[in-house]
């Protein structure tokens, strides 16, 4: 496996002129879509089929009373753990050798587990395709050699691209020399390989607490239930199984138990 | 934040045709295992109605695929660790059981029999989990009503048994004629079924608390609450208990068993997703 790549948004850069949303659009051929109104400028509400990229724009009220944005341009996490990954029952679903996770199309049978697997909610499902749509981090790019089209086209590098292990070090010091600025509740969000779904590639500096961009505090895999919820599944069938049995065991009857 | 699959109908449908396939194969199995002669129409029912439904199933879930010329697709891996992989093939090797098995039910060879019995000893296996895996399935996603119970898979397990214990003893009602020790039985074994079903039901909504919320309260619980829980469980145990042996009053116990068995399947897949 080649050296892990991985992307670091850094929200306290970001401005909100989503060209990264636009570029995405651009290099992976997605369709515009209608407009809607979510309240604040951001569009569109959720992750789409057609929108791997998109700018948050949250409203954070301050302490004086008025009202503050926190802006994050949110994109495919690319779990070290991925939940995603883990429910494919077709193999479509794969890790690159650069760590990212993509979905080949042309496997995928749009069962729809991984839409409701994904701890972000970023996976989508087209109609028309009939298949399940992610950010591929610009999978056809990183095989030639470029960064994603997000990373290069934000003006800010709010958007960076790189090997992870450098990318988290860079982070590490830019937290830190936040702090100092006086943004006391500055963090990294996925940054540590240790911590929850074991990193994320795609990994964020954020300038508050995760709840305040809609970010889950702890996600969690989704297949961490499956040993637990199969064995009580099975002392269900022992309790109904034995049910069974009492009801129709034949004991010291005249007729010979095992005449067909 | 989190995206729901927009599985609708289909699934429901398949959910609960799947835990009545399990449930009557797997009662049919133990019954012609360990019951007497006179249990062997029990079995036959129980083997012959798997088989259709079962088929059925497959259909279901071929058609609610977003390319469903490419469910073999699902044949391409297997992930000890993923419900959906286990799913498909389990679907599969559980429809060759109903298969072999209902064609041995209609043999009166005592060496058919024979086999036959051995068969549905490993069936049996199979029945069960096809009826509880759906519910573990459901549990492995990100939803929270969906993985904060801990106990889907086991109550799913208990409604495929007591509704395919009551679509057994609803033919053998509507077939047979004078009184038949094998329906009396499968009347007794679903009693049992329902009973665990309600307290597995109880402790599954003790475990997801507040997130049993999308079914407790709101706009599915009148069904929830009045169809499964009262109708679907608490009036047919009362009906079995208080008119047992009278034909009609069990039937209509068993058509609301059934009854609940879909309501519960619909409100769990149906309340996050509308």
């Amino acid at each position: 496996m080649a050296r892990t790549l991985a992307m670091f948004t850094d929200t306290s850069l970001c401005i909100g002129c989503r060209a990264c949303q636009v570029a995405c659009k651009q290099w992976n051929e997605l369709p515009s879509e209608q407009p809607e109104w979510t309240g604040s400028y951001q569009n569109h509400a959720t992750f789409t089929d057609k929108t791997y990229r998109l700018v948050r724009f949250m409203e954070k009220p301050q302490p004086n009373g008025e009202l503050a944005w926190l802006l994050m341009s949110d994109v495919c996490k690319h779990c070290a753990q991925a939940g995603c990954l883990d429910a494919c029952p077709t193999g479509a679903i794969y890790r690159t050798e650069f760590g990212t996770v993509n979905i080949n199309q042309d496997v995928c049978n749009g069962c729809r587990y991984c839409v409701s697997s994904c701890p972000f909610g970023v996976v989508a499902f087209n109609e028309s395709t009939g298949t399940a749509k992610k950010c591929t981090f610009c999978n056809d790019r990183i095989h030639n050699g470029l960064g994603p089209a997000c990373a290069k086209a934000c003006p800010t590098e709010s958007i960076q691209f790189g090997f992870r292990d450098e990318l988290v070090a860079k982070a590490t010091k830019r937290v830190e020399a936040l702090k100092g600025m006086g943004f006391k509740q500055a963090q990294l969000y996925g940054h540590d390989t240790g911590g929850f779904l074991g990193g994320l590639n795609a990994f964020f500096l954020l300038l508050s607490k995760p709840a305040s961009y809609n970010l889950p505090d702890n996600p969690k895999l989704p297949q961490r239930n499956v040993v637990v919820d199969s064995l009580l599944s099975i002392g269900s069938a022992l309790a109904v199984g034995l049910g069974v049995l009492l009801a129709f065991r034949e004991r010291g009857k005249g007729d010979a138990n095992h005449d067909a | 934040m989190l995206k729901t699959p927009h599985w609708e109908m289909m699934i429901v449908w398949y959910f609960f045709l799947g835990g009545i396939a399990g449930g009557a194969y797997f009662t049919a199995a133990i019954a012609d295992n360990f019951g007497g002669a006179r249990d062997r129409t029990v079995a036959r029912v129980g083997y012959l109605l798997s088989l259709p439904l079962v088929g059925l199933c497959g259909l279901l879930l071929v058609a609610d695929l977003g390319v469903p010329l490419r469910f073999m697709n699902m044949m391409r891996t297997f992930k000890f660790w993923d419900p959906m992989s286990l799913g498909a093939w389990a679907v599969g090797v559980f429809g060759l059981f109903t298969f072999v098995s209902s064609l041995l039910s209609l043999s009166s060879s005592k060496s058919h029999a024979a086999l036959r019995r051995k068969i549905g000893l490993v069936g049996i296996v199979f029945g069960f989990f096809l009826a509880s895996y759906t519910g573990v399935l459901l549990s492995a996603t990100a939803q929270p009503f969906w993985s904060e119970g801990r106990l889907m898979g086991a109550l799913f397990l208990a409604s495929g048994a007591s509704t395919g214990m009551a679509a057994v003893s609803l033919i053998l009602a509507l077939t047979g004629g004078g009184s038949n020790p094998g329906l009396a039985k499968v009347k007794h074994a679903d009693r049992y079924s329902m009973i665990i079903e309600l307290v597995v039901l109880a402790l599954f909504l003790a475990l997801l608390g507040s997130a049993a919320r999308p079914i407790v309260s709101g706009h599915f619980a009148p069904l929830f609450w009045g169809g499964l829980v009262a109708l679907g469980l608490v009036v047919p145990l009362v009906l079995d208990f208080v008119g047992h042996g009278r034909k009609a009053l069990g039937a209509l116990a068993a058509v609301l068993v059934l009854v609940g068995g879909f309501i519960l399947r619909y409100v769990i897949v149906m309340s996050i997703q509308s």
